[in-house]
């Protein structure tokens, strides 16, 4: 054994800055995601219609982003696009994109499935009582379907939530990043991992609970 | 003349399930239809509810050819009823909600007089009781009776039923068929698919046997039943009694 001694007063120290870190990183995740889920319904509902163009449309949003690292996506947005665009986006703007865009495609698929699961019977229940297509989606499939998107939703915010640590590249002050900003000064890297770790743990299991009530309440009826 | 069938014809690939189908349907009339498994019983009803689109014909519904340019189907789907095998409630909306969703929607009812309306509804089925549960708490022949209210909450000129009580229990079965007799007696335009050859012989004013997507035969169901001319039909009778 080395002589290492566990200093708990740098974790009481360091939590005031990671807070603000942890706060920007929830601010990512739910922006990201809430733009997510947008993007994520609408291409997911685009690959269900009959009409093949925008099938393409959503297949080339779903493959490009499922095919290429979350990384390079953030720093196409923040260093690349900029040099296309003759502009600069900022790190929370690049950062809060980039979990929108590549949540979208995921959640597209997710929607996607669980819109197809539904029982065909339901639309035709619903077409034969004379309720258009749009109203059959929205008062008979949608719900239904929504029901069975939580859980994989869930999965889903929770690796996004991981995902905004990968942003400390584009230099944007999440969670990760104030951890690396603290023991450049201190050097205490097992204290403040430490810390930053329970912090993630915390957020995921909340996202976790919160879910599985929601799911429970909407399964009650 | 409320339905008016001519020369229907419908193709799944290379399968012609429906050979040339002629049929007219008076208003207030009670027709069963009865044939084996893959007749195209099924077909030909959702057929003239547009859940399946015809190869060539003509379906005219209430002076409407339901397939022609310039109808509106939502419309033509709401003045036609259709009551499932397998039912087909709406799981996260309760009885009641299942039944005026119709009327909101389809009808833009308010929300009081579709209320009253679905109420009414589910007192004539005798299921008053139950309007605020959701229908996983039904048993099948509850379910079923919904669904029959849920149609009737648009007020439909014809009321199409595809093997209503097949997926039921047997002691499940006498009260659909009961609701369905109530429904006859006042004067309701019904196709009914059925295996119930009691029902059919007590309630229909004509029954038609299918085989092989032809009508082999129609006719009241004392002749069908006790002197069916064609062979088919006495053999499929044969078989099911
Ligand atoms: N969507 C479909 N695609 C391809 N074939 C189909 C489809 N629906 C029905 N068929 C075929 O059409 C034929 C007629 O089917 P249909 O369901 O109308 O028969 P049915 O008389 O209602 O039989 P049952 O008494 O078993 O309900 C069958 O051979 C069936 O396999
Ligand atoms: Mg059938």
């Amino acid at each position: 054994m080395t002589d290492f001694d566990f200093k708990t007063e740098v974790i009481w120290e360091s939590i005031p800055i990671l807070m603000s870190g942890l706060k920007l990183t929830i601010i990512i995740t739910a922006s990201g995601l809430l733009i997510g889920f947008f993007l994520g319904a609408f291409f997911g509902l685009l690959k269900l219609i009959k009409f093949k163009p925008l099938r393409y449309i959503a297949n080339i949003y779903i493959e490009t982003i499922r095919g290429t690292p979350i990384m390079v996506q953030v720093m196409f947005i923040y260093f690349g696009l900029p040099m296309a665009l003759g502009m600069r986006i900022n790190p929370l703007t690049s950062a809060i994109s980039a979990i929108a865009i590549n949540s979208g495609a995921y959640i597209a698929e997710i929607v996607r499935g669980s819109v197809q699961s539904i029982d065909k019977g339901q639309t035709e229940a619903g077409r034969s009582i004379g309720l258009t297509r749009m109203q059959n989606m929205l008062y008979v499939v949608w719900p239904q379907a929504f029901r069975r998107m939580i859980p994989p939703l869930g999965n889903q915010f929770i690796i996004s939530l991981k995902d905004t640590s990968l942003f400390v590249v584009i230099g944007v002050g999440e969670l990760t990043r104030t951890g690396q900003e603290i023991i450049a000064t201190n050097f205490r890297a097992f204290e403040v991992w430490t810390t930053v770790a329970i912090m993630y743990l915390c957020i995921t299991f909340v996202i976790s609970k919160a879910l599985n009530f929601l799911e429970y309440r909407l399964g009650l009826r | 003349m409320i339905i008016q069938i001519k020369d229907l014809h419908k193709y799944f690939g290379d399968l012609e399930v429906l050979k040339g189908i002629n049929l007219e349907i008076e208003a207030g009339e009670v027709v069963v239809i009865i044939g084996a498994s893959g007749s195209g019983k099924s077909t030909l009803l959702r057929c003239i509810n547009k859940l399946e689109e015809i190869t060539s014909g003509q379906i005219i519904v209430d002076g409407h050819d339901i397939n022609g340019k310039d109808v509106n189907i939502n419309e033509i789907r709401a003045e036609t009823g259709m009551v499932f095998q397998q039912f087909n409630l709406f799981p996260h909306k309760t009885v009641l909600e299942n039944v005026t969703l119709g009327p909101l929607k389809v009808r833009k009812m308010n929300s009081a007089e579709a209320k009253k309306i679905g109420l009414q509804l589910l007192e004539k089925v005798g299921l008053s009781e139950k309007a605020n549960v959701y229908p996983a708490q039904l048993s099948g022949g509850q379910m079923q009776r919904v669904a029959i209210a849920r149609s009737l909450a648009l007020n439909p000129k014809v009321m199409l039923f595809d093997e209503p009580t097949s997926a039921l229990d047997p002691e499940l079965v006498g009260e659909v068929l009961e609701v369905m007799k109530q429904l006859a007696n006042e004067g309701m335009t019904m196709i009914v698919v059925t295996h119930e050859m009691g029902f059919a012989r007590e309630v229909a004013d004509r029954v038609i046997f299918i085989d092989k997507g032809v009508i082999e035969e129609e006719g009241p169901p004392e002749q069908i039943f006790d002197n069916p001319q064609n062979e088919r039909t006495k053999a499929f009778l044969a078989k099911v009694k």
